[in-house]
């Protein structure tokens, strides 16, 4: 068999086509056409390469013809290929293969060799305690050599010219040259067997540093910044940490327990890691193909991006309508992120390098928690672009710190749905975009319990995560925990792992694997010493649950399978049956907290914890406190998973976090601190997050501001909380040195506090909107003190002096304090004055009492002072006639230099009286003057521009562009109708409409009008209709001609006015003309489009005449034919009118109905008139004579001028 | 000072319109009060119609500078843009470039802008037309004169010229004397 390469093809040849070409020579087995293409994808070369079965004279035929030879527009060139790489791999197997086969026999014999030295007491070619030189018993040619060693004699042919055939050379002779080698190098193969090729392939041993990684050729992919890294390190040593509790924890239940663990661990497999892992390097050698693919195609995309990226770095260009960065106010900000700047730069590809991002190939254990970090630091910063906002002051070094940060940010973006629809979204977007990429289940657990079954795992791709989730959970067999045995559980832990920050406690192995922000809720079970900690942790976990699913409640993506809510059952069940009160107490607190501001939040959460309950009640009723913690951790993840929600899961650590924070209060104080900070940092943070803080200060800053709070409620208030809150801050760090125990005591009595005082916000809240409503019904209903009415200006207020004060006091309250406070001030004072018009009231002096610039009224004093001011302020609002006209304006400003104090009142006095009013008016002139100049030197300037513009293309082309800049406030239009220019938003419906009612009735009147004129005509012709039969004239002379042919019309019409005045043009005879025949005649037109046409048209059908002028004359009334008729011709006319009208007026309606149809009607006369066109109108002897007689004249004229011409030439000739 | 004579506005608009277009329209018919030029010893000044009031009151020799001077007409009645119409025009640009950190320096010490040191362009620019240097921080620099379109932008190689020097800020100190 050969291989042929054909090169020179013509794009058009087919596999088929190359087979067909080739049979003739021989049996083509394999065609492979190839066809190179330029980057626009358009062919330049295709070439192929055939097997064929081809004998050597063939082939040599074969080239002799098709060689060189043109076939489909192109020259062949055949070529013998080597054979196709393929081939001659199987061919290399096949040889090797067969190679084998002797070896083996040859290995038989060894075999045999050892087993007879073996016998012979020889082990491992060392024969112990033997004498060098001694032969091994039963075997000839074998010797001991130094070392014991057993040495082949042997048998060396010998060169030529020496005597003996062979020479004999003995080892044991030349056994000093042999040295011992070390037991390394001895390992190596010894035997002559060939080492396969396969092996040949060297190998690097080392370790997981990244140098001898580096060695063997695995580089680690793309690395975020340094700061990351450095991040990732100490959490990655936190992570062996937390592996090794885990294990601890495993080992510390029985086995059971620990395969439950692992199985729950394996369906939650997070996709973010599965897709940070996407290439991920094992240390297993086996490289199966898929994983190699896998890796190909996680490895694609993200080179793509970079790629594009790249380019783009290079030469970015934008559209027209580039908006320039506010660079300069954002910098700030950025900078103070520290090495955040270099992700925040290109912020759109965040994702897409988010998404391409791998982890660092290290080992296993390093794996996963390195890509979440860096999740976790994208999400800050994707979150900090979308919030447009930084955080001064941060401490990005401090992984802990970080992730707090991150933390800390969440809530809002899940509690302020608003915000965390977008970042969410994006998240989602985002995952659905990775998720191809990515395989599902790849075990976190598993890869830290055993390599081998993830392996196993991630070749079964295929299975369906919630089926085999389920059937998990059938399988687990349940471990019965009582509290005390958690507790003994989480001091065995504690004692491990007492020493590590919490945020390393906080890296439970899933966790790791799963979502950087996540770790701190999963210490709690190991972590707490006494049952309360356990508890609280427990319930953190319930509570990030809930969280959870408040956010997915908010975000709507209700796609969450049952399984998700299995450990929620467990958990809640337990929770039930422990039934502890402070534990309800505390979960309650917590959903305060998470959902605070939001009860309807609550609300939901509530409905749906019995429902959940009911489900557990009905499902599994176990409840064991650390299967379930840890399935529901498990389940946690794998909902994150299916959300692909990170805002979710991290809010839900985030409440963890706070909530850890409550409970282990070792830890807490500092890290509050450090959260205050931040939050007080950051101007710009929301105020849940705020909120949540300070109430967490405000409980923890103990009995004094606990009470401030619940007794000066009115205090409280949205724009002062924050202020407190920042005292509370403050107020927190000092109360750090208190005693752990007296810690946890007055942490218990802090919760209590806050509790208490979230009741009492909701019930402030509640109130609130109580009076609202009734403030608002008030306002409905009528007033019932309607006398009270408050005039600007007026004298009754100092009438009502009271209730007004009231109301004024409780406007300013307003203005300061909060509305709360507002109402609950009205509400009694209302009650005290009895007055129901005081809410009334209130609106309107709201307002006023807003207005009033000067303060005093503001803290108001004894009800006296007010009544004082109050009448005041009645006439503060009258203008002072002082203030009145141009010069009262200029006093006006001389005054409003002083403000509004009362020593600096200003008088007519003060007016400087100066001007004179000629002047004024001299320089207005001038004013005037060169403002018109200057307008007219810019009307100028236009056109110049206009001009400019106009000649230049391409600035023309932009210029709706440069309309659609010039901003125009919609909403801070006002129609004034003092203003001319404001004329255009009036609309003059009125006015058009009588115009077009006025015209019609005029129109109506004329169609009414002229039946009545058709009436008249027939009786009597008056002096102004005669104009209008000026031109019906000619329809006359028409109705002459009825019976003429329509075609020959105009010929008899030229004929007879021929005769009678001189027309030039034949068109001009149509025309009669006098200008106000034709008006008449036009508006007869304009009105046969009423309906009263149809009515004379009826009425005079008797009169009808057939004439086929006059629609000619409607046609061809024209300006131009009046020049052509002259004025003796109308005169004419006018003369002949009068007789004719009377036939004429008839036709003129009638007969453009007939003629004016394209289409022919029966009878047309038309038809008739159009075949005498082809017969012969004259005798056939006259027209013989008529065509003699003309021979004749020819032939005459013709003679003379051939004599004419002859004789020109003769005399040309003779000249 | 005298109002420029028809030719001259024209000269003035078709340069100006190289770099902002129709918008020189925004200039002369500005709603936040009547803007006009004015010739001063072959300079175009832009002025508000207060100042142009004010400056009447000084005597023409006297008189160096008023309001902000937009270019000057050379002898041979050309007109030069000086950097000082920059705060006029570069909001109004319609083709900008920006140029790296690293060739910002290079512009303002009164070199082209190659190749290498082109950040960002906007889409679209043609040959020769006028655009505003920016700096990658949006900082109008200067104005210059494409030498390649946006296309051809891409193709060059990184140091040819893609952007001809017209005037930047550097002038304000290198040429502090002569800026009026």
């Amino acid at each position: 068999m050969r291989r042929l390469y054909i090169g020179g093809l013509s794009h058009t040849v087919t596999q088929k086509d190359l087979k067909d070409r080739f049979g003739k020579f021989g049996e083509v087995e394999d065609v492979e056409l190839r066809t190179r293409r330029d980057d626009e994808g358009v062919p330049y070369k295709t070439f192929g390469y055939i097997n064929i079965n081809i004998s050597d004279a063939d082939l040599k035929k074969c080239l002799t013809v098709l060689n060189k030879s043109k076939w489909k527009g192109g020259t062949l060139q055949i070529e013998t290929a080597k054979e196709s790489f393929l081939h001659r791999l199987a061919e290399e197997r096949q040889t090797a293969a067969e190679q084998r086969l002797p070896q083996t026999a040859a290995e038989d014999q060894r075999q045999k060799m050892l087993d007879s030295l073996s016998k012979a007491g020889v082990d491992n070619f060392t024969m112990k305690a033997a004498v060098p030189g001694t032969e091994v018993p039963g075997h000839k040619d074998w010797v001991v050599s130094k070392f014991g060693r057993v040495l082949p004699v042997l048998q060396l042919r010998s060169q030529k010219g020496s005597r003996a055939r062979t020479l004999k050379y003995d080892p044991s002779k030349y056994s000093h040259n042999i040295r011992k080698l070390d037991r390394s190098t001895a390992d190596q193969p010894t035997t002559d067997q060939p080492t396969p090729v396969t092996q040949l392939t060297w190998e690097v041993q080392g370790g997981d540093d990244d140098i001898s990684k580096k060695r063997r050729g695995e580089f680690p992919p793309y690395e975020p910044p340094t700061r990351k890294k450095s991040r990732t390190d100490v959490v990655n040593s936190h992570t062996a940490e937390g592996r090794t509790r885990l294990k601890q924890t495993v080992d510390s239940v029985d086995g059971t327990e620990a395969h439950q663990f692992t199985n729950g661990c394996e369906p939650p497999t997070d996709h973010r890691l599965a897709q940070g892992k996407g290439p991920r390097l094992t240390d297993s050698d086996v490289d199966s193909d898929e994983e190699i693919r896998r890796m190909a195609r996680a490895h694609n995309p993200s080179h793509a991006a970079l790629r594009q990226e790249e380019e783009d770095d290079k030469l970015e260009v934008v559209g027209l309508d580039y908006l320039e960065k506010s660079s300069r106010a954002r910098q700030p900000r950025r900078g103070s992120a520290g090495d955040e700047e270099e992700n925040d730069y290109d912020s759109a590809d965040t994702d897409e390098l988010f998404a391409s991002r791998k982890p660092p190939p290290p080992a296993q254990e390093r794996l996963t928690l390195p890509t979440a970090e860096q999740l976790a630091g994208n999400d800050t910063d994707k979150k900090r672009k979308t919030k447009k906002k930084g955080k001064a002051g941060e401490e990005e070094d401090n992984p802990a710190d970080s992730e707090k940060h991150v933390a800390s940010r969440k809530p809002s973006s899940t509690q302020q749905s608003e915000d965390c629809d977008k970042p969410g979204s994006q998240n989602q977007s985002k995952k659905l975009k990775v998720l191809p990429v990515v395989k599902p289940p790849s075990s976190e657990s598993d890869s830290d319990l055993d390599d081998d079954e993830e392996e196993e795992e991630l070749e079964s791709a295929d299975y369906s995560s919630d089926s085999d989730y389920e059937a998990m959970f059938s399988n687990v067999t349940r471990l019965e925990l009582s509290l005390a045995d958690l507790q003994r559980l989480a001091e065995e832990s504690q004692q491990t792992c007492k020493t590590t920050a919490p945020s390393v406690l906080g890296a439970s192995p899933e966790q790791e694997t799963d979502l950087p922000s996540r770790p701190p809720e999963r210490p709690a079970p190991k972590k707490g010493t006494t049952p309360e900690e356990i508890l609280a942790a427990l319930m953190e976990e319930d509570s990030s649950e809930d969280e959870q699913k408040k956010t997915k409640k908010s975000k709507g993506v209700g796609s969450a399978p049952l399984p998700a809510f299995q450990g929620t059952r467990a958990l809640d069940d337990r929770s039930q049956t422990d039934e502890c009160p402070r534990r309800r107490k505390a979960e309650e607190e917590e959903e305060k907290e998470g959902g605070r501001g939001g009860q309807v939040k609550k609300q939901k959460l509530h409905s749906e914890a019995p429902q959940l309950n009911h489900r557990a009640t009905g499902g599994k009723t176990n409840g064991q406190k650390h299967s379930a913690t840890q399935d529901t951790s498990s389940e946690e993840e794998e909902e994150e998973e299916e959300e692909k929600a990170k805002t979710v899961s991290s809010s839900s650590s985030d409440d963890e976090e706070e909530e850890r924070m409550e409970a282990n209060p070792t830890d807490v104080r500092a890290k509050a601190a450090a959260t205050a900070s931040s939050s007080s940092s950051s101007s710009s943070a929301d105020e849940d997050e705020q909120e949540m803080i300070s109430a967490e200060a405000a409980v923890k800053a103990a009995p004094p501001p606990a009470p401030h709070s619940e007794s000066s409620s009115s205090e409280e208030e949205e724009e002062e909380e924050e202020d407190e809150e920042e005292e509370e801050e403050e107020e927190a760090p000092p109360r750090a040195a208190l005693g752990a125990a007296e810690e946890e005591e007055w942490q218990r009595k802090a919760n209590a506090r806050r509790l208490a005082a979230v009741k009492q916000r909701q019930k402030e809240a509640e109130e609130h909107k109580k009076l609202i409503q009734g403030a608002l019904a008030n306002l409905d209903a009528p007033a019932a003190g309607a006398g009270k009415h408050i005039v600007f200006g007026s004298d009754d207020e100092g009438d009502d002096g009271v209730g007004n004060d009231a109301d004024k006091k409780q406007a300013t309250s307003e203005v300061t304090t909060s509305k709360k406070t507002l109402f609950q001030d009205s509400q009694s004072e209302d009650e005290a004055t009895g007055d129901e018009a005081a809410v009334n009231e209130n609106a309107t002096t709201q307002g006023k009492v807003r207005l009033k610039p000067s303060g005093p009224q503001l803290f108001g004093g004894s009800e006296n002072e007010e009544d004082a001011d109050e009448e005041e302020d009645g006439s503060r609002f009258d203008i002072r006639p002082q203030f009145e006209g141009q010069a009262g304006q200029k006093l006006m400003e001389l005054q409003s230099r002083f403000g509004t104090d009362q020593r600096f009142r200003m008088d007519s006095r003060f007016l400087e009286e100066e001007e004179d009013k000629e002047e004024e008016s001299e320089k207005k002139k001038s004013v005037t003057e060169e403002e018109e100049a200057l307008d007219e030197e810019r009307k100028k300037n236009l056109s110049i521009l206009q001009s400019v513009l106009g000649s230049s293309q391409h600035t023309c082309s932009s210029k709706t562009a440069g309309k659609a800049k010039t901003f125009r406030d919609v909403s801070a239009l006002h129609y004034d109708p003092s203003k001319e220019e404001h004329a255009a938003f009036e609309t003059k419906s009125d006015e058009t409409k009588k115009e077009s009612k006025a015209a019609r009735r005029k129109k109506r009147e004329e169609a009414q009008k002229l039946p009545e004129v058709s009436k008249e005509i027939y009786y009597d012709v008056s002096g102004d209709l005669k104009a209008v039969f000026g031109q019906t004239k000619k329809d006359d002379v028409a109705g002459e001609d009825e019976k003429t042919n329509w075609d020959q019309e105009e010929e008899q019409d030229d004929a007879e006015e021929g005769g009678k005045e001189e027309r030039p043009t034949l068109q001009s005879s149509l025309l009669f003309a006098d200008p106000s025949a034709e008006k008449e005649e036009a508006s007869g037109f304009k009105f046969s489009f009423f309906g009263d046409d149809a009515e004379t048209g009826s009425g005079e059908t008797e009169y009808k005449v057939e004439s086929i002028q006059a629609p000619k004359v409607s046609w061809q009334q024209d300006l131009r034919f009046h020049d052509s008729s002259s004025d003796e011709d109308e005169e004419e006319q006018e003369d002949e009118e009068e007789q004719s009208n009377v036939a004429a007026l008839t036709t003129e309606e009638e007969t453009p109905s007939k003629t004016d149809l394209f289409f022919f009607y029966p009878e047309d006369s038309r038809l008739t008139e159009g075949p005498r066109l082809f017969c012969r109108s004259s005798q056939l002897e006259e027209q013989r004579e008529q065509w003699e007689e003309r021979r004749s004249e020819l032939r005459q004229e013709y003679r003379k001028k051939h004599k004419d011409a002859r004789r020109k030439l003769k005399s040309s000739q003779k000249s | 000072m005298r109002p420029l004579t028809d030719e001259e506005t024209k000269i003035m608009f078709e340069k100006l319109s190289k770099y902002i277009g129709e918008n020189i329209k925004l200039l002369v018919d500005r709603p936040d009060g009547s803007y006009c030029f004015r010739l001063h010893n072959d300079r175009v000044y832009y002025m508000s119609e207060k100042i142009l009031k004010l400056a009447t009151n000084i005597s023409r020799d006297k008189l160096v500078s008023v309001g902000t001077c937009f270019g000057k007409f050379t002898k041979t009645i050309k007109f030069r843009l000086h950097i000082t119409a920059l705060d006029f025009l570069a909001p109004y640009a319609k083709f900008k470039v920006w140029v790296k950190p690293g060739a910002e320096q290079s512009f303002l010490y009164g070199n082209h802008v190659l190749k290498s040191g082109l950040g960002r362009i906007t889409e679209n620019t043609m040959q020769y037309q006028g655009v505003v240097v920016y700096s990658m921080t949006d900082v109008p620099l200067g104005f210059g004169v494409a030498a390649k379109s946006t296309q051809e932008c891409r193709r060059v190689d990184p140091m040819s010229i893609v952007v001809f020097h017209q005037a930047d800020v550097g002038e304000f100190i290198r040429n502090e004397d002569t800026l009026t």
